[in-house]
């Protein structure tokens, strides 16, 4: 029985894990920033490629997956001071820009790198309970998503830098005459953003396999959470993934992929025509 | 079709047919052309690059050794880019604006149905290359790669032999996964064995825990894993990293996808796939023709089935072309309905079934080890596409334009 | 009535612009009589796919509604015309199969606008809820592909998609080639011109007002919500308009014309166009499909990274789309004697700037 229970709660991880780690980035860059990354899994491929990069070259996966997300971050400051700031005024048209950015770097990727990589491997251990046997690694990835969610919540609510960044979020203007450097917060958040996304690819790069157009399986699960938590996405992201993820998790146990994927969507739809504002006004309301 | 196209096909042929007919007379001819549709952009780039060096190396090679019927090959390729309008802008324009001899090409079954129809409409050959779930019944096309019964009819009794009589089915959910685990289920009954589970995946999707513990709550004794693209491959990876440790058999691992090249070991260690090609075959055609192949592509990871199958393909042409002296469609089924199209290729020699143009293939079971090293199990010599010609298909006589499987049989008449 | 063609609300007016539409049109007329037959089917082609953008222009760049998911619509009118023909039977019948599918696709939008917009849904989660539903139902049909799916003799055959239904027929005569291409482009005038009566007449203003304030138009005495759900029912129409074309065209249609990426084309089209103007649309849409196949054909495999860098180099050097930039740029050159054309693009301009804040 205690097999069953834990399989449960190992099934609800697995999700969440990838619902967290998928949405992180997107939730600051889209959510917090509103800019509508169309190219959020291209950061996810960039740190998949640059781990297993990294690893074939000798260094240690965590070191690897390190410098992968740093990477991506970096890149996703170079990228912000090179397109995404001219797009704040109009976010429409940002989804266009990075859109074009997505096909460009999906392609140049194949034409560069080539069309398969070869993987690097999953690191060993797993574990039996009962009848069943558990990856060490997914509980992993679940301990990193809870630590990615604990870290945003300290950067963003308790350090001097996250005040000024959700002011300027908020009131650009207003933040820039009361001394900020909005310019500089816009950049950093961004990389910060996009570094996460290198995070989720370099976590998952030893799990799947690695083509250019890999991203694409992370995009629509990131938009959806981050959309249904809401505004306030460091409030709103966290029970968006855990209500997602008991639906999908329920919905995949008992009938299949298909039917879990749909049931997602639905769930989607319906939560958003009840909270049009997102969860996250549910739970600020109640906060005041 | 209305009459005033019907008359201009007439013209056309009547031209066509000329053409050929002076053929011997000319020395400058125009040249052959063939119009290729492989994916080699997207989600399915890494299988169809593949296909576009085989058919490159091929139309190079017989453009050497002096074309066909004396002319020269022009190779003209667009990249679909696996969309499925751009298979049927490109299929167009390919027949109509080029006015291409022989239409090869597609990846996916979608793509293919989204090309027959368009086919169907002219009288231009059309060359299908990959194994696929099989079951199509149509004059216009040809296929080339290996169907089910050459397949599963092989690779099914071995594992139960070996392994036992539960097995669980990992499958794409479209049609390919499902038409293959509904011949598996049919075969499984027939030999007695027991379909514990089965389940469908979307395409795109990369992650399997779930699945991984349905199906040791299921207890199978060996899985079947027809899941389909780089996103569900992902199930490999993650069923080692659970040390799941199941046998697992297959119709398109290994000599298609190459897992084995692409997975760190022994990720896809004890996998069986029955082949009409995978690299490691190592007779003195197959040595010949892989060094021809490396020496023309070196950065080739794999030559997988496909690859192979686009390069017979044209050979296969070649031989229907010139044993019938002709391009036209009509004349080279002419020559299928012989019974005699058939043409050396690496495996050994593979020839045109008259009734279903499908081709029979040597076939080989082969096993993946833990370093990812490949053994032929067993041998199966040649086996014929001999299914759709038994359920009623019969091209020689009656033109279906339909595909068909084990639940959707052709009307008795 | 007439009047209505012209109007705040549409660019392009006076003499020179109807000399200038009326030239393209007998152009466009007498196009087949020296072109390639292949060439001809081909524009017919891309015709097809101008609707569902006129459909999301009228949607996004006049009502401020942004849906992700107009393939749902395209997908419901072509899967429905593939049935309505299959079980109608061919002929003449296709027409009314044709007919019968769009008012399908209006209403599936009639609910769905239903449900969005009275529960006050707007923004990007109306393009989210679109997304989700058109993937909900690509998702759908790609599991269908047993016997068992099946609406009368018309299989729905899953991912590799439903086939063998007639293309568009009056009797034995089969609307292919150049009378596919004639019927085309007298649907894009009609429908062109209706939709340019449509945004310059009241209603229009109150869909455009809407836009802009939502609460001041509610204040104004309007039910905005009924004006919405027009626009919406009236854009996805146009959408499942041509997704039934489609289907009638290549007599085939599967789900990957409803899921993504097919379901970003439109937004793509559109914004790349400039969504504030029906003409840039119509026009800007045709140069993009065109260009794409263009590029596709002739460049193989670097042409994804040509179109990404075709759409990056536009919306950031041509803020307002390609075609109102360009149109920027000739009016920049003529504007040395004509200072007003200036004047209408900056009023333009300010239009787009009131629309983003």
């Amino acid at each position: 029985m205690s097999a069953e229970v834990f399989s449960v709660f190992y099934q609800f991880a697995d999700v969440f894990a990838f619902l967290i780690l998928s949405a992180a980035g997107l939730a600051i860059v889209f959510g917090m920033m509103g800019v509508i990354n169309m190219a959020h899994g291209e950061f996810i491929m960039c740190g998949a490629y640059v781990t297993v990069g990294l690893v074939n070259l000798g260094v240690p996966l965590a070191i690897a997956q390190i410098l992968a997300a740093l990477t991506a971050g970096l890149i996703g400051v170079a990228v912000e001071f090179l397109i995404v700031r001219r797009f704040y005024k109009r976010p429409l048209d940002s989804l266009l820009a990075t859109w074009g950015l997505s096909l460009i770097v999906t392609q140049s990727m194949l034409l560069i790198v080539g069309s398969a990589v070869r993987g690097i491997g999953t690191p060993e251990g797993s574990f039996a309970i009962g009848g069943y046997t558990f990856s060490t690694y997914r509980l992993v990835l679940f301990g990193c998503a809870v630590a990615v969610l604990g870290g945003l919540y300290i950067v963003f609510m308790k350090t001097r830098f996250g005040v000024i960044a959700r002011a300027t979020m908020q009131n650009a203007a207003m933040a820039k005459a009361l001394g900020a450097r909005t310019g500089r917060i816009y950049s950093i958040s961004f990389g910060i953003g996009t570094g996460l996304a290198g995070l989720c690819g370099a976590l998952y790069a030893p799990t799947m396999t690695l083509i250019p157009t890999m991203g694409a399986t992370f995009v629509v699960e990131s938009f959806v959470t981050v959309v249904i938590g809401g505004a306030n996405v460091l409030l709103g992201t966290a029970p968006a993934a855990v209500f997602l993820a008991i639906i999908r998790m329920a919905l995949n146990a008992s009938y299949g992929q298909i039917i879990g994927q749909i049931g997602m969507l639905v769930a989607v739809i319906l939560i958003i025509r009840v909270l049009p504002e997102g969860l996250s006004s549910v739970l600020v309301r109640r906060g005041r | 079709m209305n009459s005033g196209r019907k008359l201009g096909m007439v013209l056309l042929g009547a031209m066509l047919g000329t053409a050929a007919g002076v053929s011997v007379a000319r020395a400058a001819e125009p040249p052959l052309k063939v119009g290729l549709l492989e994916d080699v952009s997207g989600d399915l780039a890494f299988m169809g690059m593949p296909k576009l060096h085989g058919s490159q190396l091929a139309v190079e090679e017989i453009n050497k050794s002096g074309g066909i019927l004396g002319r020269q090959i022009e190779l003209i390729h667009l990249d679909p880019q696996g969309d499925n309008a751009r298979y049927q802008e490109f299929g167009r324009r390919l027949l109509n604006r080029d006015k291409v001899d022989v239409l090869i090409g597609g990846i996916t079954s979608a793509s293919r149905e989204a090309l027959r129809p368009i086919v169907d409409r002219t009288s231009t050959p059309y060359f299908y290359t990959n194994q696929y779930e099989g079951g199509v019944c149509d004059a216009s096309m040809i296929s080339m790669g290996a169907v089910p019964e050459q397949q599963f009819s092989t690779l099914i009794p071995w594992m139960v032999e070996k392994f036992g009589k539960k097995v669980y089915v990992i499958a794409a959910d479209y049609n390919f996964g499902q038409i293959s685990a509904e011949w598996n289920r049919k075969i499984m009954k027939d030999l007695g064995g027991e379909v514990v589970g089965e389940e469908f995946i979307p395409l795109g999707v990369s992650q399997f825990a779930q699945t991984i513990q349905n199906i040791q709550k299921a207890k199978p004794d060996w899985l079947l894993t027809i899941n389909v693209g780089a996103a569900q491959d992902s199930f490999f990876e993650q069923a080692a990293a659970a040390n799941l440790n199941l046998p697992m058999g297959s119709s398109i691992k290994v000599m298609l996808g190459f897992e084995h090249k692409r997975f760190k070991p022994p990720a896809l260690n004890n996998m069986h796939a029955t082949a009409n090609w995978f690299e490691e075959i190592d007779t003195p055609e197959a040595t010949e023709f892989k060094k021809r192949w490396h020496a023309k592509f070196p950065d080739e990871l794999y030559i997988n089935d496909m690859g192979y199958n686009a390069y017979n393909a044209l050979y296969m042409y070649k031989a229907l072309v010139e044993k019938a002296k002709s391009i036209k469609l009509d004349d080279m089924r002419k020559v299928i309905a012989t019974g005699d199209a058939c043409i050396d290729a690496p495996e050994g020699k593979v020839c045109i079934d008259p009734k279903s143009q499908h081709t029979s293939h040597r076939m080989r079971l082969i096993s993946v080890g833990p370093k990812h090293e490949v053994k032929v199990e067993k041998d199966y010599g040649t086996i014929q596409p001999y299914w759709l010609g038994e359920i009623g298909c019969d091209l020689t006589k009656k033109n279906d334009k339909d595909q068909y499987t084990p639940s959707h049989l052709p009307k008795k008449s | 009535m007439f009047k209505l063609l012209e109007g705040p609300q549409t660019l392009g007016r006076g003499k020179i612009f109807w000399s200038c539409f009326l030239a393209v049109l007998a152009g466009a007329l007498t196009y087949p009589l020296f072109a390639d037959s292949y060439d001809v089917g081909n524009f017919a082609y891309f015709l097809i796919w101008i609707f569902m953008a006129l459909g999301l222009c009228l949607m996004w760049g006049y009502g401020g509604m942004l849906s992700f998911g107009q393939t749902l619509f395209f997908g419901i009118a072509g899967y429905g015309y593939g049935v309505l023909a299959i079980n109608m039977g061919g002929g003449t019948a296709t027409i009314a199969a044709l007919a019968l599918s769009v008012v399908l696709a209006m209403v599936a939008a009639g609910i769905l606008g239903y449900f969005m917009i009275w529960g006050g849904i707007n923004g990007i989660f109306f393009g989210i809820v679109t997304l989700s539903a058109t993937l909900v139902l690509a998702f759908f049909l790609g599991q269908t592909a047993g016997p068992e799916w099946h609406i009368g003799p018309a299989r729905l055959n899953g991912f590799n998609g439903m086939k063998g239904m007639d293309p568009l027929a009056v009797g034995d005569f089969y609307i292919e080639g150049s009378a596919l291409y004639y019927v085309m482009i007298a649907l894009i005038v009609i429908v062109y011109l209706a939709l340019r009566m449509l945004v310059n007449s009241g209603i229009g203003n109150v869909i455009v007002a809407t836009r802009e304030n939502p609460q001041r138009a509610e204040m104004l005495g309007y039910d905005v919500r009924k004006y919405q759900l027009l626009t919406f029912v009236i854009g996805s129409g146009l959408a499942g308009l041509s997704g039934a074309l489609y289907t009638s065209w290549g007599q085939f249609i599967t789900p990957s014309s409803i899921g993504l990426p097919a379901a970003a084309m439109p937004i793509v089209w559109v914004a790349f166009s400039g969504r504030s103007d029906l003409t840039a649309t119509l026009v800007g849409s045709f140069l993009l499909l065109f260009g794409f196949q263009t590029i596709t054909v002739y460049s193989q495999q670097a042409a994804l990274v040509l179109m990404g860098a075709l759409l990056l180099a536009t919306v950031m050097l041509a803020p307002q789309g390609f075609v109102l930039g360009i149109g920027k740029l000739a009016a920049d050159w003529w504007s040395g004697r004509r200072p007003r054309d200036d004047g209408a693009v900056m009023a333009e301009a300010g239009r787009l700037q009131s629309e983003e804040s």
